[in-house]
């Protein structure tokens, strides 16, 4: 039996996926990246080799994604974390048409053809709001546990407040504002999330009709986050149950198609 | 365009409009008289008529599409041409800075960065194409073009803008092309132009099936030029001390000669505006009730903060009297009595201050600085305009250098009101307050 | 290719001495054979790798790297040999630069001024293009002057074989023909930005020789935008081994494929040829010409896709782009945004997009 590893180097996650020929996924991990990015995709790949209990030697083939795809040693082949998410979203939900994405850096939005071919696709501009690290410092400041955003958000009752900054540093004053003024937290939180929602929002419609929705990435454990992007569709999502190794999966599924 | 349409249009124009203004409010009056500043002056009487002349106007456009052929123009644009074929004629950019002015330039600017357009593109044109995208406006219903009429004379960038809105609408450009006068203007430079509206007659006429009539836009010129003239003294009234009108008011009552040159309505509306000035004048009544400094604008102005600004500088008993901005419809229009009115309109539309190179603008400058005795000098570089702003920091040290007068930039826009950091501008005007006060020249 | 062309500062030196006068041209439509003419060597400034901090108190922030960094050269002595200045008329922004050194900074140098018309063109564009290159002549005489009618007519002549080069290395280079990178072709098409055709001609012919073969394997696109810059963006091309079929770049092929045209007025022929040229934002051609041109290009050379590399801040770009981005795409044709600044580098999330979109072109 061949396996196939997908590694997925983010700023704030490695993820490392394992499958086999039938494109079952034999085991998975999820560790933070940290200061040293070939340090962790090393770690990451050795634990998800013991997971499986198979060695090194037993890897047909390694795709390296994510910005530090550049730092994985031995892999066979780099390849964008859009082509990944793609092919990691189309295997998990064959019909998907639009993935949202939104990670520790950035938050992307592709557009998937027929067969889960990428044709078209936005991603953030340098600024860090709309992404993972927006929330991070928003929950900082209103010191709340990052898991715990999700569901405070939906015990908001009335309308959220409205964050207008788009920036986060004008936002985190914003914030501290807020809060001074005795708004609510859940409150807050939910307009917050409204802000991150908001901002991607402009990119899916960017790409036209976004059809059937896949998310993907951390955020997507967010059930606040993931709401409001359902009232503003009209329609639930398609999210796994482990939504950030989605691209490492897809990279794993990309490795198996090289061989 | 349909008879029914026509009709529609001309009973409204001679008496509907009024009715329907009356009744369904357009023209009524704003909450009760608000508290008077006492920094400030008695308010202009001839404001209500204009603000009946922009209302009505505007009014007026719901009726025009399909009544007659419907024009978007650039504000320096040779309008007689246009006029003489009978097309209403709609400014885009007066309509910009009127979205600015009632704060909703920002909001109708994203329609159009929604569509891609960057938001380091000129507001005016990102206000017109967000207008044209979604139908926002704080002014009813802009009437859409059948055809574009743009001259360069302002920027190249309206060359980019009213190409994208032919795109999109595909409707025909008319474009005249003037050449920006780096040196001094040549004889090819008129003949090119003079070629030019040559060539826009034959496009009109082939556009609009009538036949150019050369005696009515002859007519329309001399009214043109009336109209511009009477402009021209209603700035110079600004000479006297105190002066009977701030730059405020002056970005205003513009607006009949931007967009309304070449119709009876604008020269009526000046002899008027003319009149209850010159009255100021011999009563001596100032737009501040005490003008101690008198300053100088230059660049389009910052709509949005339009009555901030104007109360800061009266709260410190300033008074703005002359702008580059406000006198760019009167300065070159003595070129229209030319006897061939084509060369008339290549002077006058080539020579304007955006169209001249900087030595230019700094000739004007000092002759307003003279004429109108100006003590300090505003500069708004405003990131919407790149041929009004970009050399402001040498114009800034020149000034100085060379007539003794102190200025301050402000860093702004004229549309966009997120450009805009009141801690910035509050430290800036602080320092420019001191260092006039302090320079010890005392207006009289 | 020949060692006298290695360095830009070192030919200008060796011409200078040679009696040729060297005269700094700013972007980006020109009449570059009435300066050969008149014993002219035009040195071009496109980008040069400045770091802005003179020009700050000059310009805006919200003025474009462009023309920051052509303004920082005059200011920190980098243009010292050059006996004056060329501005052609190509955007609001150069405009008020050519005026802003002309009139407010004080260089001793003489400024020269080209303004070109804008489309849509008519019978009286021609007319007065050809006006332009007469009074263009006629100002340059007393300072560099009397021309030549004969040296003009070979400059013209000049000129034209300098463009059939051109042709045909870009007619090469779609069809698959030219074993080259994409650092090396703009390497080398770029000389001409200095070289004299005396030494741009050869360096032409040699680099056609010795480039044939076929080129890279991977998918093809068209590059447009200003200029091939920040250099980052041709070698992740090149890593990737994409090969640009053809280009849509102001530096390049906007002003150089002019087609072959005779006149035996050489300033007619010099007038027929600039109005054959591709159509171009800075000469505003209307928005569905540059649409059909980009589609034909993209088709002829094979490409899949086109990238948009914008310059901050640049106008005349950022104008055009929503409508092609939005018809472009209707017509099926994929295409890639990116925002870079000259000389700036590359933040790896650009790199990423640039990737991603040649693997969704494979």
């Amino acid at each position: 039996m061949a396996y196939f590893a997908g590694v997925d180097v983010g700023s704030l996650s490695t993820d490392v996926v394992i499958i086999d020929d039938n494109a079952e996924i034999i085991s998975y991990t999820v560790i933070e990246t940290g200061a040293n990015s070939t340090q962790a995709a090393e770690k990451a790949l050795e634990s998800a080799l013991e997971q499986a209990g198979i060695k090194r030697r037993d890897i047909a083939k390694v795709v390296a994604t994510g910005y530090g795809r550049i730092s994985v040693p031995g892999a066979d082949k780099k390849i964008t974390e859009i082509t990944c998410h793609g092919a990691g979203a189309h295997h998990l939900f064959p019909g998907a048409q639009t993935v949202i994405d939104i990670g520790g850096q950035d938050s992307k939005v592709i557009r998937l053809g027929p067969g889960g071919k990428v044709i078209d696709f936005v991603m953030n501009d340098k600024c860090a709001a709309g992404t993972g690290r927006f929330l991070e410092v928003m929950a900082g400041k209103l010191q709340v546990k990052l898991s715990d955003m999700g569901p405070l958000s939906l015990k908001a009752q009335g309308e959220p407040v409205k964050i207008s900054s788009v920036c986060t540093v004008f936002a985190e004053s914003e914030v501290v504002s807020l809060v001074a003024q005795n708004h609510p937290t859940e409150q807050i939180i939910k307009g917050i999330h409204k802000a991150i929602v908001n901002r991607v929002w402009n990119m899916v419609k960017g790409l036209g009709e976004p059809g059937k929705v896949v998310m993907s990435g951390g955020v997507a454990k967010n059930r606040g986050v993931a709401a409001l992007f359902e009232e503003r569709l009209g329609a639930p999502m398609l999210i796994s149950d482990e939504p950030q190794i989605v691209g490492a999966l897809g990279a794993a599924l990309l490795a198996r198609n090289q061989s | 365009m349909s008879l029914a349409k026509k009709i529609e249009y001309w009973f409204m124009k001679d008496i509907g409009a009024d009715l329907l203004m009356k009744f369904g409010g357009a023209a009524k009056k704003k909450k009760g008289p608000s508290k008077p500043n006492p920094k400030l002056g008695p308010r202009l009487e001839a404001s209500a008529v204009l603000q009946r002349i922009i209302a009505r106007h505007y009014f007026m456009s719901r009726f025009a599409k399909g009544a007659m052929p419907v024009a978007w123009v650039t504000s320096g644009a040779p309008v007689e041409l246009l006029r003489a074929f009978g097309f209403y004629t709609v400014y885009p950019e007066n309509h910009s800075a009127l979205c600015g002015a009632a704060k909703r330039g920002a909001e109708i600017c994203q329609v159009a960065e929604e569509r891609g357009y960057a938001s380091e593109l000129c507001s005016y044109a990102r206000v017109d194409l967000g207008h044209l995208f979604s139908g926002k406006t704080p002014v009813g219903l802009l009437p859409k073009p059948d055809i574009l009429f743009c001259t360069t004379n302002i920027c190249a960038t309206v060359g980019y803008w009213y190409k994208a809105i032919a795109h999109y609408l595909q409707i025909p450009l008319i474009q005249l092309d003037t050449p920006f006068n780096f040196t001094e203007m040549t004889q090819a430079d008129e003949d090119y132009i003079v070629a030019q509206l040559h060539e826009s007659v034959e496009e009109l006429e082939k556009f609009s099936g009538r036949k150019f009539n050369y005696n009515e836009f002859v007519r329309i010129c001399e009214m043109s030029h009336a109209t511009s003239m009477l402009w021209g003294e209603v700035l110079d009234t600004m000479k006297t001390k105190p002066s009977p009108m701030t730059i405020f008011d002056a970005f205003t009552q513009m607006l009949p000669v931007v967009s309304l040159r070449g119709l009876p309505v604008a020269k009526n509306y000046y002899e008027i505006l003319i009149e209850e000035l010159q009255q100021r004048v011999k009563d001596g009544v100032g737009a501040l009730a005490n003008e101690r400094k008198r300053l100088m604008w230059d660049n389009i102005a910052v709509w949005f903060k339009l009555n901030d600004l104007s109360k800061l500088f009266a709260e410190h008993d300033m008074n703005f009297v002359v702008a580059t901005y406000t006198s760019s419809w009167s300065s070159t229009q003595d070129h229209m009595s030319n006897a061939d009115p084509f060369k008339g309109i290549a002077q006058t539309y080539s020579r304007t201050i955006l169209n001249c190179n900087l030595n230019h603008r700094l000739h004007t400058m000092q002759q307003s600085i003279e004429d109108w005795d100006v003590d300090g000098l505003v500069i708004h570089s405003a990131r919407s305009c790149k041929p009004y702003s970009v050399g402001q920091y040498d114009l800034k040290r020149l000034v100085l250098e060379r007539f003794d007068v102190p200025s301050v930039v402000i860093e702004a826009d004229i549309a966009d009101e997120r450009v805009w950091s009141d801690e910035q501008v509050r430290t800036r005007l602080e320092a420019f307050f001191e260092a006039l006060e302090d320079d010890g020249r005392e207006a009289a | 290719m020949a060692e006298k062309t290695a360095s830009r500062g070192a030919y200008i030196t060796e011409k200078k001495q040679a009696g040729l006068r060297p005269v700094g041209v700013f972007p980006a439509q020109y009449p570059k054979e009435i300066l050969w003419a008149l014993g002219i060597l035009p040195v071009e400034i496109w980008d040069p790798p400045l770091d802005i901090s003179t020009a700050g108190a000059h310009l805006q922030p919200y003025v474009c790297s462009i023309v920051q960094s052509g303004l920082e050269l005059i200011l920190n002595g980098g243009a010292e040999e050059m006996e004056a200045f060329l501005f052609p008329h190509t955007c609001d922004s150069v405009q008020n630069l050519a005026t802003v050194v002309n009139d407010y900074i004080d260089l001793n140098k003489p400024c020269y001024f080209f303004f070109h018309p804008k489309a849509p063109y008519r019978q009286s564009s021609r007319d007065y293009y050809y006006n332009q290159l007469k009074r263009l002549a006629k100002e340059l005489e007393p300072q560099f002057g009397p021309m030549d009618a004969e040296k003009l007519k070979t400059a013209v002549a000049q000129g034209a074989k300098v463009a059939e080069l051109l042709r045909q290395i870009y007619m090469l280079r779609a069809q698959n023909r030219l074993a080259c990178s994409a650092v090396e072709f703009y390497k080398t098409i770029r000389l001409g930005e200095y070289l004299l055709p005396e030494d741009f001609i050869p360096v032409l012919e040699d680099f056609m020789l010795g480039a044939g073969g076929q080129g890279p394997s991977g998918p093809a696109v068209v590059l447009s935008g200003v200029l091939p810059n920040p250099p980052e963006i041709l070698q992740t091309l090149d890593e990737m081994d994409v090969r640009i079929g053809n280009d849509d770049l102001l530096a390049c092929s906007r002003r150089m494929i002019a087609p072959p045209v005779h006149d035996d007025d050489p300033l007619m022929q010099m007038t027929k040829a600039y109005f054959g040229l591709p159509p171009c934002s800075t000469k505003n051609s209307p928005t569905d010409e540059r649409l059909d041109y980009l589609q034909v290009i993209s088709e002829r050379s094979g490409a899949k896709g086109i990238i948009f590399n914008m310059v901050k801040f640049c106008e005349t770009e950022l104008f055009d782009i929503p409508q092609l981005e939005e018809a472009l795409k209707k017509r099926g044709v994929p295409i890639l945004v990116v925002d870079t600044e000259i000389n700036q580098g590359f933040s790896g999330q650009l790199a990423t997009r640039i990737e991603a979109f040649i693997e969704m072109l494979g």
